[in-house]
Formats: C-alpha cells, structure tokens, sequence
C-alpha cells in the first residue's frame, strides 16, 4: 500500500514552510502615513532639467526645481519665480523682476545671477539642450539682485510661455560640482521646488521630501514616492490594491471598469496632444488636395474615439488642441463615405489604390489599433492601404527622412504635442521651414500664405494679433488637409478617492503636488 | 594528485580562453546588430521638438559620426580597460547604471535558481518513487501547467490575486524580501517543471536499476538508498538542465523585470533597445553573455564532483 503523499516528512515541510512564509507576510505593504505614492511608466533618463524630454520625467522634476514662468490649472502662463516681466518696444529684451526671499534647498539665494547662470548654461553648446529652440537668448544680464534682463536673438512671442518648461526651470549655481553633479549633467537636482531631492533608485522609484522652507503654499504630504512600474496592468493592479495613490496611463480599454469602481476616481485630462494621420503631400496621390480631404471625410473619428479609445480623446475641430494659446475651432470634417468616394473619383483615383501606411507601436495610446481602424474605413472607400507596424526607433527613421524625394510613406500615424501651451510649436507642422530633415512636418505640405504667417506670428508681440494670425493659419490648414485629423487625446489619471485636489495640467502633466486626504 | 592538479588547471585555462573568444565573438554580433536596426540614437533621444543642428550635435557628442571600424575600435580599447563606454539616454558610466541592476537581476535568478532546483529535484524525486500514484499524476498536471504558461499572464494572475484581492504581497518593486516572492514564483514556474520532470524521468531510469535492487537487499533504508544511491547517478543530467534553466532564467528576467517592475538588467535591456542606447545594450548583452558561458563552465566542473566517471579533457 501507498503512503499518502501528506504523510510524507518532505511535504509536511512544505506545507510548514508555506504557513511561516503566509504568517511572515500577512501583514502586507502599507503606506506610511504622509506619503503619497504615484506609480508612472517611464524611469527618469535624467533630472537635470535642461536635458528633459519627456513630459512625465519633467513632471517628476517640478517637484524639485522651479520655472521663472509657471501653467495655472487653465494652461494659462503665470508668474512663478519671475514676479513680472517688460518687453522693449523691439521685441528683443525681456526685464524680469524676480521673487525675492526664495532660497534653494542647499540653502543659497534664489537671485539674478543664479538666473544668469542657469540661462547662459541652456544656451552653451557644452550642454546637452534636446529642447533649445524654444529659448533663442542671446544673453542675459544680471541688472541688480532681482532684476534680469535678457536679450533675444530674434523676436519671439512664445519665449515667456516656453519658459514655464522644465527645460528652463532654475537649479541652484552652487549645487553643479557637489554630490556627484557637473556642469554638464546635474544628476542630483537643487532647486527651489515645494519638495527636495531625497533618493532616486535607478528603474525603481524617485523620492522627495518636504521642503520646509518653501516661499509658496505648502503641500500636505511629507513625502513623495514616485515608482517606475513600466507595465500599465501592473500600474492598474497597484492602484486596484491601493498599494500607490496616483497612476497615469491604465490600460485604455479598463478605463470604463475603473470609472465605475466608487474607491477610485478617473480623470480623463484634457491634453495638448493631437493625433493625426501625416500625409505626405509630396507624393503625387496625396499632392491632390481632393484626395485629402476625401480620405478626412472617410474615416469616422467619433467612432474611433468611442471603440478604440474607450472615450479617452476629443476629435479634433481645428489643427491644433483647444488647450493651446491660438486655437480657434474651424470645423469639421464629418463621416461621409459618400461623399469620399465621389471626391476620390473626381480626383482619378482608381477603387483599389495601394498606398503605404506607417504606424508607431507603444508609443501612444492605441497607436497600432487605431491605424488599424483607419487602414478599414480607407478600404470602404476603395483605398488599399498597406500597414506597417514599427517600434519608435525605426518608425521615426522611416518617417523623418527627407528632403521629400527620400521618403517613402504615404501616410503615417503621429503624434505632436508641443511642450508649452502655445500654438508656436504646433504650427511648425505647417511651415515649408520645418520639412525634414530640418524638423518634423513630415507631410511636405507647402502653402505661401501659411510660411508667411507663421514666422510673422512667432515675432508678433501684440497678442491679440498673434492669435488672429493663428486663427488664420488654422483656417487655411483645415482646407487644405496636410493631416488627415483624428483626435486630442486625453491623459488618463487614476487616483484614490481617499485623496483629493488631484488636478492636470494640458500637456500631459498631473498636478498632485498639493494632494491631500479627502476628509 | 598534482598531475590531476595541472590537467584542472590547464582545462580550466583552455575553458576560460574559448569563453574570452565567444565573448569577443558576441561582442562583434551585438555592436553590428544594434547598429543594423532602423533608428537614430541621436533624433530618439533628442525627441520630437528638437533641431536638425540639436541633433547633429548629439550625433557628434556620442561618437556616432565616426565610421563603424572606428566606432568598433574605440569600444574594445575601451572595454580592455574595464570601461563599457557611457549611456546615451543617461549620460552615465554604463558599468556604473548596470552594477545595481545586475545585483537586482542575479537576486531574482539565483533565488529562482535555487527555488527551481531544490523544489523541481525534490518533487520529481517524490513522484519517481511513487510512479503513478495520485501525487504522481498531480505533478505531471502541474508541471504540463507550468512549462507551458507565458510568464507574462503567470505573473499578471499572482499580481491578481496576491496583491489585488488578498493584499497580502506588493504588487511590484522590491522593496523588502516580500517584493521577491511573486517575481520569482513566476520566473522558478517553468525551471520548476521542466527540472521535476526530467528528475522523474532520470530517477525512474536509474531506480530500475540492478544496483539499486543491491542496495535495497542489503538492507539499507529507502531514504537512503533514493538520497545516496539513486539521486546521485540521476543527477548528471539534471544538473544539465538546471544549467541550461539558469540562462533561461536570466532571458525570463526581462519579461519578468517588466511586469513586476524589478529594476534589474532586463528592464533596462528593453529600455535600452526602445531608445537605441548602443552602448547600454552592448554592455547588458555581454553581462548576460558571461553570465552565461560562466555557469556553463561551472555545471561542466560539477559533472566531475558528481560522477567519478567523468574526466577534464
């Protein structure tokens, strides 16, 4: 006869090890009280603000180091660590009266030369600026303690928008050799920020603590733990246990589930992101501007936004975000197949036309399954569109390419979500100045009155103009279809209903800073 | 005895000569295949918003405008002297970022190692001596579970139902021990399978065997003659397998890192590729690579600890 297999002295151990390692656990992970724990998907390539690229990295970063000009929960520019600003009658010299009494955590004060250090340092070839473009300073001068002026190399409206991006956020001149820091690369930030820079663990989490000092409103929270958790179900699975307090990005098609889950909150932020089709104009199918708006009449962005992303994006009205200074709605471009079909007959093109189709996998949200619903309602109005499904990397290759005789894409799913809320950076899309190589305005489209307006918007100082002539822009645009225009997607944050005054900002940034228990 | 002495000594130098060529070998592959893929380092790391002349001169910062030969050369000369070059996304020494990631890895494998050994040898041992008995078919349906689940689903269920419905264990990071168990239940489950049943199956061949029936007339104790007898002639090729696992464990880390959010070398192996980071992914896939080719060299040592048989040649 056998022995049952429980009787064996092997399994008796197991089974006593198995209730050690439960009793030894049951306890669970608990979070310490005052600190407020958010789980992101992407790890901090760097904390030196003048390195940033990304947006959600930024974020983390404003926590620590401040901005001269700041985003209102509106996305409208507000003084921050500037108190006030002139432009001379030339637009070329900006005086900014800066904040007095505010020191950095390393205990030294916030002044003029501090700005002038950290200016001159954006402008140095030494450092590496991804983002330079926006901030074209030819020098800056400290005039007294708190006085700064700088000078432009040429006339820019947008520059005191652009200065509420981390890019430019003011790190303290003394923090640059200690603690492993260079003037080349701040590995360990110093700034004026509401939190200072306790520990970052590579690929695991960063965490801040509470500055004491603080010149503006102090947040409730001692602590801020950010967690790297690439994987969005395992983002989602934190906050189901209530093991973090704040996410971004769950994983789109659970956001309905999460919306009705009562322990949780879902905000659906609106952001600056618009998510288009590029068509490559320089190819001679899409050259036909018939052809272009028929391939806008033919896809049905409602239905795209309600089944592909679970309601997470706005479709789009004009070419650029409502959020951005110089949006004005311009019209729409509504599901007619029909009406596709009778203007791609009009234009010659033959049922059954190949054309190529780039698309990006993982980098937005539903990228690869959207490009799949567009490439369908194509083929509804007898277009034969040709997939290819790429990493980033290579996909940014491919796309980029230039002058236009190089490219290869006809069309190609992207994204463009400029940095500061401000229609200078979206409209570079349309401007002949921008075709690849030398940017990113991978449609080639070319129209005479738009590169004559885009420039004359970017130098003019009177803002009420300067949003006319967006609105302009935007108008010509619309007509002539260089995009085939989907939607303003929306940033998905999910939180805690124990914590509340959870915000956004519109270019995908959440504002948690002055988060607190909800009752 | 010093004769065996010099013939370990000269195998092991002739081992470890033919494991430095595989690793000049691999480094040749993997500096050619990151720079074969489609993509700019430069314009991925630049973003979208950046110039043609930012790019441009990111390209020159990281030595991307030297021809290949060049580039190639630069990198041995440097990896002669211990240095793996710097990060292209971080700006940081690349042995400098991989040290604690590598520590965070190698913890992750060697307690799956260790896991999957002791408990796969153990139960497949358990079942060999009851063969068809209900513990016996239990294990070969576990096991069947568990060589063929994705590690991916297997680890997202555990996060489900340790962390989300019980909360008893965190669902990622790693911080404290109890960060360890769901990463390494999900790495071991497949080592665990494969090794319980190819233990069962060795241990079945060598328990029919006459010396056992020896073993068992002379009157020694059937712990005995399984613990001493029988297990120690099944293990040559067990130990081949637990091998073979431990690579496996180390690639099963990078879906596993992922999911959890474990910071070791395969999180960052994935974030390496995606933004290109040539000399990040050079120096992962050369750690990996020695990792390899040393604990190859160490299971061909223990053979000879284990069977008397076996000789360096």
């Amino acid at each position: 006869m056998r022995t049952h297999w429980t009787r064996h002295p092997l399994s008796r151990l197991g089974l006593a090890a198995l209730a050690a390692l439960t009793v030894a656990i049951g306890a669970g992970p608990a979070g310490a009280a005052g600190t407020f724990r958010i789980a992101v998907g992407v790890d901090l390539d760097t904390v030196d603000p003048a390195q940033m690229t990304t947006t959600t990295v930024a974020n983390m970063v404003d926590y620590v180091a401040e901005t001269l000009t700041s985003l209102g929960p509106d996305g409208k520019v507000q003084p921050w660590l500037a108190e006030s600003w002139t432009l001379s009658p030339d637009g070329l010299t900006y005086t900014f009266k800066l904040r007095k009494g505010v020191v950095f955590h390393d205990g030294t004060p916030f002044d003029a030369k501090a700005v002038k250090w950290n200016l001159d340092r954006l402008k140095d070839p030494q450092v590496r600026v991804p983002i330079r473009a926006p901030f074209p300073i030819k020098e800056t001068e400290a005039v007294d303690a708190s006085t700064v002026k700088v000078t432009l190399t040429r006339p820019s409206a947008p520059f005191i928008s652009a200065l509420s991006w981390t890019t430019s956020a003011i790190v303290s001149p003394a923090s640059a050799d200690k603690q492993g820091n260079e003037y080349k690369n701040i590995v360990q930030t110093v700034g004026t920020g509401p939190y200072v820079f306790k520990e970052r663990k590579k690929g695991e989490s960063f965490t801040v603590s509470l500055n004491d000092k603080y010149w503006g409103k102090k947040p409730t929270y001692d602590t801020v733990v950010f967690r790297i958790v690439p994987e969005a179900a395992t983002r989602e699975s934190l906050i189901l246990a209530g093991q973090v307090d704040l996410i971004v990005l769950p994983p789109i098609a659970d956001v309905p589930a999460l919306q009705r889950n009562p322990a949780l909150k879902v905000l659906l932020a609106p952001s600056d992101r618009t998510i288009f089709i590029s068509m490559n104009t320089s190819k001679p199918l899409l050259g036909d501007v018939r052809v272009r708006q028929a391939l806008n009449y033919a896809v049905d962005k409602k239905a795209i936004v309600q089944n592909v992303l679970f309601g997470a994006a706005d479709e789009m009205d004009a070419p650029m975000a409502p959020s951005l200074f110089g949006y004005c709605k311009v019209g729409s471009y509504e599901y007619n197949p029909a009406k596709a079909k009778q203007l791609l007959a009009e234009a010659g093109v033959k049922p059954g036309t190949k054309i190529s189709f780039h698309h990006p996998t993982g980098r937005y949200v539903q990228d690869k399954e959207a490009s799949q619903a567009v490439a369908g309602y194509l083929r509804e109005v007898g277009i034969e569109p040709e997939l290819q499904t790429m990493d980033w990397p290579s996909y940014i290759a491919i796309i980029n390419a230039g002058p236009a005789e190089k490219t290869v894409h006809h069309l190609a799913y992207l994204g463009w979500a400029p940095a500061f809320l401000d229609a200078a950076q979206q409209v570079l899309q349309y401007w002949s100045g921008y075709h690849p190589p030398a940017g990113l305005a991978t449609t080639f489209y070319k129209n005479a009155k738009v590169d004559e307006l885009v420039p004359a918007a970017d130098r003019e100082s009177n803002q009420d103009k300067r949003k006319e002539l967006y609105c302009e822009i935007s108008k010509q645009v619309w007509a002539d279809a260089p995009w085939l225009f989907l939607y303003v997607q929306r940033f998905p944050i999910v939180y805690s209903a124990k914590v509340t005054d959870v915000g956004s900002l519109p270019n995908e940034k959440f504002s948690a800073i002055h988060a607190r228990p909800a009752n | 005895m010093a004769a065996a002495v010099s013939l370990f000594r000269q195998y092991l130098a002739q081992r470890l000569l033919a494991s430095a060529v595989t690793l000049l070998g691999v480094s040749v592959i993997v500096f050619l295949m990151v720079r074969v893929l489609p993509g700019d380092p430069a314009q991925v790391l630049a973003g979208l918003l950046a110039t043609e002349e930012d790019v441009a001169r990111l390209r020159v910062d990281l030595g991307l405008d030297q021809p290949l030969h060049i580039q190639y050369g630069v990198f041995l000369a440097r990896l002669a002297h211990g240095n793996l070059g710097r990060s292209a996304r971080t700006s940081q020494p690349v042995l400098e970022e991989l040290k604690p990631r590598l520590r965070a890895t190698l913890t992750l494998a060697v307690v799956s190692a260790v896991l999957a050994s002791f408990a796969g040898v153990a139960a497949g041992a358990f079942a060999a001596t009851r063969p068809y008995s209900r513990f016996d078919y239990l294990l070969s349906l576990v096991t069947l579970f568990g060589v063929s689940m994705p590690t991916y689903w297997l680890g997202l269920m555990l996060i489900i139902a340790f962390a989300v419905h019980l909360n008893w264990l965190p669902a990622a990071g790693s911080e404290g021990t109890a960060s360890l168990i769901l990463p390494t239940l999900t790495l071991a489950a497949f080592s665990v399978a494969l090794i319980a049943r190819m233990t069962r199956a060795s241990m079945l061949e060598v328990l029919g065997q006459e010396y056992v029936r020896t073993a068992r007339a002379k009157g020694l104790g059937e712990t005995l003659v399984v613990a001493r007898h029988a297990l120690r002639n099944a293990l040559v090729p067990i130990l081949t397998v637990i091998g073979l696992q431990f690579g496996t464990l180390l690639g099963g880390a990078v879906l596993t890192e992922s999911v959890f959010g474990w910071p070791g070398m395969g999180l960052l192996l994935i974030e390496s590729i995606f933004s290109r980071d040539y000399a990040m992914v050079q120096g992962i896939v050369l750690v990996f690579s020695s990792l390899f080719i040393l604990t190859n060299l160490a299971v061909d040592l223990l053979y000879v600890a284990i069977d008397p048989r076996i000789r360096y040649a």
